[in-house]
């Protein structure tokens, strides 16, 4: 996976603070990455290191590919309507590898009915089609500048 | 931009004068140009505008009225479907209530393991199987489709098969002896145009090169063995929803053609054995006068290509019939009703610009697959602009408007600079290669999103005049039934079927592949002997190899 994944880093000044690393990745078999690379742009033009998987990822290899480039946050973007079972799994394999700190957001074609159930499953945030990107930024930005929720228990 | 040229004296008269503040500084279009205040004679004159030659009859060269003399008076567009969910039983009864409404042309919605060539069992298939169309795995599902359906009731049957549409193909020619019809008795239309895959859609499994010649082993069997059949319909639809706009969609559709048919002719086709089984399915979503000038000048610009680059001869090579599928702009989840508004006037660009087989979306795709009143919905709709209105009583009533012809000529100088753009990187699969395309559809989508976010781009109930509360639409649901029923029925078919004939069959298509010949006749064979989806793309995937994803954006 880490052969296949480039990191775009943006042409902004370097700072000193943390930047944020954010992994763009879509799950399962839907090939829709419109959105998914928009909002790849957004963030690199927000000033963070962007990584995208590319289309039809497995769970398994979106973890692996987060744990190895360190990430902060894994965006999943799902269209087709699998987005219980993918994301659950991601979720599961982060706390399984130790890396539940990795915050988890999603997007894409999500009704709203779904999305209390993702949030209990450990999804910070769900944006749905028509979100400005400017919103998606702030929030990422936001959960890089805050300081790694500490592990209960 | 021909079309963008002042009409400043000749064209205003002093009693339309301009009122002292419009509403916006500047009025552009999703192809990224002014619109003018007015069109009138200056600006078709300027682009030295001909009836005959820019226009001519319906019917006749280069075809921008029309393909047909009468057009709707004689056949109005084919009302067709594109649907599938779950099992092939629960189509198979959508199916039958489709025709009850009257549908004529059926094209298969295939769940996303098969179109990428995973059987129900494979592990990239769990959670997928009927959820996004429906499952078939063999020849067997095909069958239970289209029970009691038989083919030659169809106007067409088909299906938006891509990287596997000649295995799809294949499936139908074994359906069609099943049912106990002649060929000649039926028409097979296909997507098969896998070359969009790559840059929009993405259902690709195979490299681009492979899998381009794959899909023209689907039009050369057809050539000899259906010529009425449609083996490929060449799509700017997805690539313009991606972002690229359509103009420069549909230029990136004609250079794919281009692609297919200089394939054919690298195996001793002519252009007029080809052409004529082809159609275009083409799409702009944003601009209600932009969508009908770009069905009519497509049609212009392809009856050129084949004339003036191919020496085609055969009118039916000049005459490219195309097909549409009415979304209007942006439905939305929010207040879905107001999208069968979007939908019917998005239907009415399809009559208004003469396309031969249409669809009209369902009020509630935004969200999920479509509920039963919007399927009707959607049906009535056409049935409704195609019988009540006046609308298709006489041919190409908006030919020679000032406004839409001015739209026409400069969307033929556009295509044709990008199509030139396209040929010097070696054409479709250069450019590619070379990201111009992939590059061309992300800036667009990029300012598809700024312009959103300005209120430039405007969906109403959205970014303007925001929906109070949060309407949501009916969702579908897909029983995790249908995915262990799939399981089961392929696990069982392989136990119950000769599967010595199915290795020697696949062995067939294997050695075809690997020598280059056409594997349409080993598939025939292949999917008779009820080998799988998944077992043939196993099979091509050895020899074609694989598709490695783009992580650029």
């Amino acid at each position: 996976m880490a052969s296949t994944s480039r990191t775009f880093r943006s042409d902004a000044i370097a700072q000193p603070e943390r930047r944020g690393r954010v992994l763009i990745a879509k799950v399962g078999l839907d090939g829709h990455d419109v959105g998914a690379r928009l909002v790849a742009r957004a963030l690199l033009d927000a000033g963070m290191e962007v990584i995208y998987t590319g289309l039809r990822r497995t769970p398994e290899q979106i973890v692996r590919a987060a744990i190895e480039e360190d990430v902060d946050v894994i965006g999943v973007s799902i269209l087709s309507g699998s987005h219980l079972a993918h994301l659950s799994k991601v979720r599961r394999l982060l706390e399984e590898q130790g890396a539940s700190d990795i915050r988890l957001i999603a997007g894409g074609v999500i009704p709203q009915e779904d999305i209390p159930a993702l949030r209990e499953l450990g999804v910070s945030r769900v944006f749905v089609a028509g979100t400005p990107l400017s919103e998606i930024a702030e929030y990422v930005a936001g959960i890089v500048r805050a300081p790694a929720p500490t592990q209960p228990g | 931009m021909s079309h963008e040229k002042q009409l400043e004296t000749e064209d205003r008269p002093c009693t339309l004068r301009a009122p002292p503040l419009e509403r916006r500084e500047q009025f552009v279009n999703d192809a990224g140009n002014v619109v003018e205040r007015l069109y009138g004679p200056a600006g078709l004159e300027a682009d030295d505008f001909e009836y005959a030659s820019h226009l001519g009859n319906p019917g006749e060269f280069p075809y921008t009225r029309g393909i047909d003399a009468s057009m709707y008076r004689r056949e109005l567009p084919i009302v067709s479907a594109y649907a599938g969910f779950g099992t092939p039983e629960h189509s198979n009864r959508r199916y039958r209530e489709l025709i009850a409404l009257g549908v004529q042309s059926l094209s298969v919605a295939l769940d996303l393991p098969t179109q990428l060539g995973f059987d129900p069992d494979d592990v990239m298939a769990a959670g997928e199987v009927g959820r996004m169309g429906v499952s078939i795995s063999t020849l067997r599902d095909l069958e239970i489709l289209f029970e009691g359906i038989p083919l030659d009731t169809l106007n067409a049957a088909g299906s938006t098969a891509n990287a596997i549409g000649p295995i799809v193909l294949a499936m139908f020619v074994a359906l069609g002896e099943k049912q106990g019809l002649d060929r000649t008795r039926y028409t097979v239309a296909l997507q098969n145009d896998v070359l969009k895959e790559y840059v929009a859609r993405g259902t690709q499994i195979f490299p681009a090169e492979p899998a381009m010649r794959f899909a023209v082993d689907a039009l050369e069997w057809c050539v000899e063995h259906a010529a009425h059949w449609i083996p490929i319909t060449v799509c700017s639809n997805h690539i313009d929803v991606a972002g690229a706009g359509s103009t420069a969609a549909t230029a990136f559709t004609l250079a794919n053609a281009k692609c297919y048919i200089d394939e054919a002719l690298r195996r001793g086709l002519t252009v007029d054995d080809v052409a004529p089984l082809m159609r275009l399915f083409l799409n702009e979503r944003e601009d209600f006068f932009l969508a009908v000038a770009n069905y009519r000048v497509t049609r212009r610009i392809w009856a050129h290509v084949m004339r003036d680059h191919y020496g085609a001869r055969d009118p039916r090579s000049h005459a490219i019939r195309i097909m549409g599928y009415a979304h209007g702009p942006r439905e939305t989840a929010q207040e879905p009703l107001n999208n069968i508004v979007r939908i019917t006037m998005g239907a009415l660009t399809c009559f208004l610009g003469g396309l031969q087989d249409m669809r009209c979306a369902s009020y509630d795709e935004a969200m999920n697959l479509p509920s039963d009143e919007a399927v009707k919905v959607a049906i009535r709709t056409q049935q409704i602009i195609a019988h009540e209105f006046g609308i298709t009583s006489t041919v190409d009533p908006l030919g020679g408007a000032y406004y839409l012809e001015a739209l026409c000529n400069g969307m033929e100088h556009d295509i044709a600079s990008i199509m030139q753009r396209v040929d010097d990187m070696g054409g479709a699969l250069g450019a590619v290669e070379h990201r111009y395309i992939q590059r061309t559809i992300s800036e667009g989508a990029s300012r598809r999103q700024r312009a959103y976010e300005r209120k430039e781009r405007v969906s109403v109930g959205m970014n303007i005049f925001p929906s109070e509360g949060d309407a949501r639409p009916q969702t579908f649901r897909t029983d995790p039934g249908i995915e262990r029923q799939q399981i089961g029925r392929v696990q069982q078919l392989r136990r119950e079927r000769d599967g010595a004939r199915v290795r020697e069959t696949i062995s067939a298509v294997r050695a075809c592949a690997r020598a280059g010949r056409n594997v349409m006749p080993a598939l025939i064979e292949a999917v008779k002997a009820y080998a799988t989806v998944g077992e043939l793309c196993a099979v091509l995937r050895e020899i074609y190899g694989e598709y490695e994803p783009d992580v650029s954006f």
